[in-house]
């Protein structure tokens, strides 16, 4: 196998990182600089960070039920890649396999959706 | 040097595998109505649900009966699913067995009078004692119960016609799963019941991890996952043999798991004890019947041309696991434990069977299967029934003087009972003697010591038996003891069914021996 | 490289992993030694599958990974239920059922 198959990747690269370095270098350039607290603060959204985390770095309950159910929706992923690598020699059995496959994985995300799995409150 | 991607691109002129329907029939319809189960959980109201999952599974495992009777006339013995899949007589026999206790096992999910709202409580994780709990107490309880059943009686009917180790392993997990969640769920008990579904779990993935490294080894050794390929291997392959019997080692400690052999029995009375009773007899009944299943096709099709280096392994398995199941169950105080030790011991029997080697010895594991199936689906609902006012009466100084109070519900259990014990005219002496007698075909030193053991461990094992029995009908009652639920028709269905099976294979058992002989030939 | 220091890796953390079930007694580290044998078991299949040059051992991968995530979505709410109705997640707490 010859490397010109990589070529398209190499490309892909040098495109992001031109993107990411005028992008940075633009707005050093062109945008306005104005000072005040708040740009001194860690970049993050919402409060503060704290040294110490509000009951001693625990979080609520509810991420874990989020965690698992993506989880599971996430792994299933896992058997797109070979499908989809193999496309053209499966083709319309794989594609109705796969249709089946991805409904039967609906069918639990229609069950958790209803009973509320996905409610944040 | 071949790379992956090389391997890859060879392997992509793929060969499209063909698919029987109707003889996957089974498994596609118990999957199907579990989906179909879901989605009734999703959108059907709360109050029809009910009733809508306890037909839809019973009509489920109906039409799954019916594929199964088309497919043995049908369709000759084929692979299918690129030899994935055997549909044999042992598979087919053991698929219909595995449904119909399935259904029996059901009605004693589905039944609602004894509990208010059913045996399962709707939310599991609900602080004990608190306002929640007590108002969930007079909530209609979980209908999930019946999908995830579904769901397992689907992985056990492809678990016993699985012809290569991926799909094997696949089934085990999927009839397993489910049944660690359905032992969570008692409706009393809750904390006894959570904390059987963990040691359940816990054990239960420590052995399917050792399945799957006995897989890779098997894998290293044979290069192919199919069990006749492992057959092919065991003679003329030149890997290292340590590789064959490290991962025979390892299946097996799984496979034994599942079939709840010493020493890998420790959870079961825990287990049995915890989940709920409908679930225990589902559990002692169907699980049972499909790890014999799949262990039989393990040794009979993969195994076979090594079956002198394992026999005494096995053999020793099986001795030891009558002893301790025979010799514990004399010190038990709870019915269920009791029980849980009667189904270790009876999983010993099953090994003696299964280690004959010969046509006999699967026909008389299938026979016992069926057999020992209903007379313990029967025992449990038995126990489902004796209750007073925190539930079920399981301690067995409880049950002194039941013969008075309930003869009807008494002389089913001491029937039951005999049966357990092996006495004539009950199918429990039927299928010993089918199981002795063909470990005794075979005449190896082995069979006959098992044999021994056997008969030896049956005469201990009678007298916890015998005296629950005098318990019940020689003792005077106790204060306030417990009372025969007022059970709907669906205990009792269950119950009289059972016990109907375990009397016509006693006294009539030529027709379901006929058709397990008929049926044990497994296809290599 | 020679394929055989990745199965003698393999069985190494498959027994690092066997080890640990039997020794710890928190729940959750048992799970995670029980992960650790499984994929154990994922490179011992992956490396002889290289061995023999077919896929299968790939294929079992994929989906030993699958029914690891189900395994541990069913185990993690086992024992969050257990942790909620009585607020502790070792095994030893875990002890109504003796006899």
């Amino acid at each position: 196998m010859s490397l010109s198959a990589y070529v398209p990747i190499l490309f892909l690269f040098a495109l992001a990182a031109a993107f990411a370095l005028f992008s940075v270098g633009v707005s050093q350039i062109v945008g306005p600089k104005r000072a005040n607290r708040a740009k001194l603060e860690a970049y993050e959204c919402g409060i503060e960070p704290s040294p110490e985390p509000v009951g001693g770095g625990r979080f609520p309950v509810r991420f874990f039920l989020v965690a698992m159910l993506f989880i599971v929706f996430d792994i299933e992923i896992i058997f797109l890649y070979p499908w989809a690598v193999s496309f053209n020699a499966l083709g319309l059995f794989g594609f109705v396999e796969m249709l089946l496959f991805i409904g039967t994985v609906l069918i639990a995300y229609a069950y958790v959706w209803r009973r509320g799995g996905l409610d944040w409150d | 040097m071949t790379t992956a991607v090389d391997v890859l691109a060879q392997e992509l002129q793929i060969r499209l595998p063909a698919l029987d329907y109707l003889a996957m029939g089974p498994m596609l319809v118990l999957f199907g109505g579990a989906c179909l189960g879901v989605l009734v959980e999703a959108f059907a109201t709360r109050r029809s649900r009910p009733f809508l999952q306890f037909w839809l599974s019973l009509i489920a495992l109906v039409a799954a009966l019916v594929t199964v009777v088309r497919a043995a006339n049908n369709s000759p013995q084929a692979f299918t699913a690129d030899t994935a899949i055997a549909v044999d007589g042992p598979a087919l026999f053991l698929q219909g067995t595995v449904i119909v206790l399935g259904m029996v096992a059901l009605l004693l999910m589905g039944e609602r009078r004894i509990d208010k709202g059913g045996p399962f409580v709707a939310r599991a994780s609900v602080p004990v004692g608190g306002e929640a709990d007590r108002r969930q107490a007079r909530e209609s309880g979980s209908t999930e119960v019946f999908p995830l059943t579904l769901f397992a009686l689907g992985g056990m009917t492809l678990f016993v016609a699985a012809n290569d180790l991926l799909t094997m392993f696949v089934a085990l997990e999927v009839f397993s799963l489910p049944l660690y969640l359905l032992c969570a769920l008692a409706r009393r008990r809750r904390l006894i019941s959570q904390e059987a579904a963990l040691k359940y779990f816990l054990l239960g993935a420590f052995a399917s991890a050792f399945f799957v490294f006995g897989t890779a080894l098997l894998y290293g050794f044979a290069g192919t996952l199919r069990l006749g390929g492992i057959h092919t291997a065991a003679l003329g392959s030149t890997a290292n043999p340590l590789l064959l019997f490290g991962g025979i080692a390892l299946i097996a400690v799984a496979l034994l798991f599942k079939v709840a052999a010493v020493p890998f029995h420790v959870w079961t009375p825990d287990v049995y004890q915890g989940a709920p009773t409908p679930v225990t007899a589902f559990m002692a009944a169907c699980t049972k019947a499909a790890a014999i299943g799949a262990l039989l096709r393990v040794l009979y099709v993969a195994l076979d041309r090594v079956r002198w280096d394992i026999e005494p392994v096995i053999g020793a398995v099986a001795i030891l696991t009558m002893l301790v199941g025979a010799v514990l169950a004399v010190t038990q105080t709870d019915i269920k434990r009791l029980l849980a030790y009667s189904s270790i011991a009876n999983a010993g029997y099953l090994l003696v069977g299964a280690l004959a080697f010969s046509r006999e010895g699967v026909s008389s594991s299938l026979f016992y299967l069926a057999a020992y199936g209903f007379t313990v689906v029967a025992a449990f609902a038995v126990v489902a029934l004796v209750r007073d006012e925190d539930g079920e009466a399981t301690h067995l100084r409880r049950w002194a003087g039941l013969g008075r109070r309930s003869p009807v519900v008494a002389g089913l259990f001491t029937f039951l009972l005999l049966a357990f014990a092996g006495i004539p005219l009950t199918s429990g002496f039927t299928s010993k003697f089918a199981v002795f007698s063909a470990a005794l075909g075979t005449s190896g030193q082995w069979q006959v010591a098992m044999v021994i053991a056997g008969v030896v461990t049956s005469m201990v094992l009678a007298f916890p038996y015998l005296r629950v029995v005098v318990m019940m009908w020689l003792s005077e009652p106790v204060e306030n003891g417990p009372m025969v639920a007022n059970a709907g028709t669906l205990t009792w269905t269950a119950l009289w069914v059972g016990a109907f099976a375990t009397l016509v294979l006693g006294v009539y058992p030529a027709p379901v021996l006929d058709l397990a002989h008929k049926a044990a030939e497994f296809l290599q | 490289m020679q394929p055989g220091y990745y199965i003698v890796l393999a069985a190494l953390l498959f027994t690092i992993g066997a080890v640990g079930v039997l020794i710890r007694r928190n729940a959750i580290v048992l799970f995670m030694c029980i992960e650790l044998m499984l994929n154990a078991s994922n490179l011992a299949l992956v490396t002889f599958g290289r061995i023999n040059g077919t896929l299968d051992g790939q294929i079992m991968a994929f989906f030993v990974m699958v029914v690891a995530a189900a395994e541990v979505v069913v185990g993690l709410a086992i024992i969050m239920s257990i942790f909620r109705t009585r607020r502790s997640a070792s095994v030893d707490d875990a002890n109504l059922l003796r006899y």
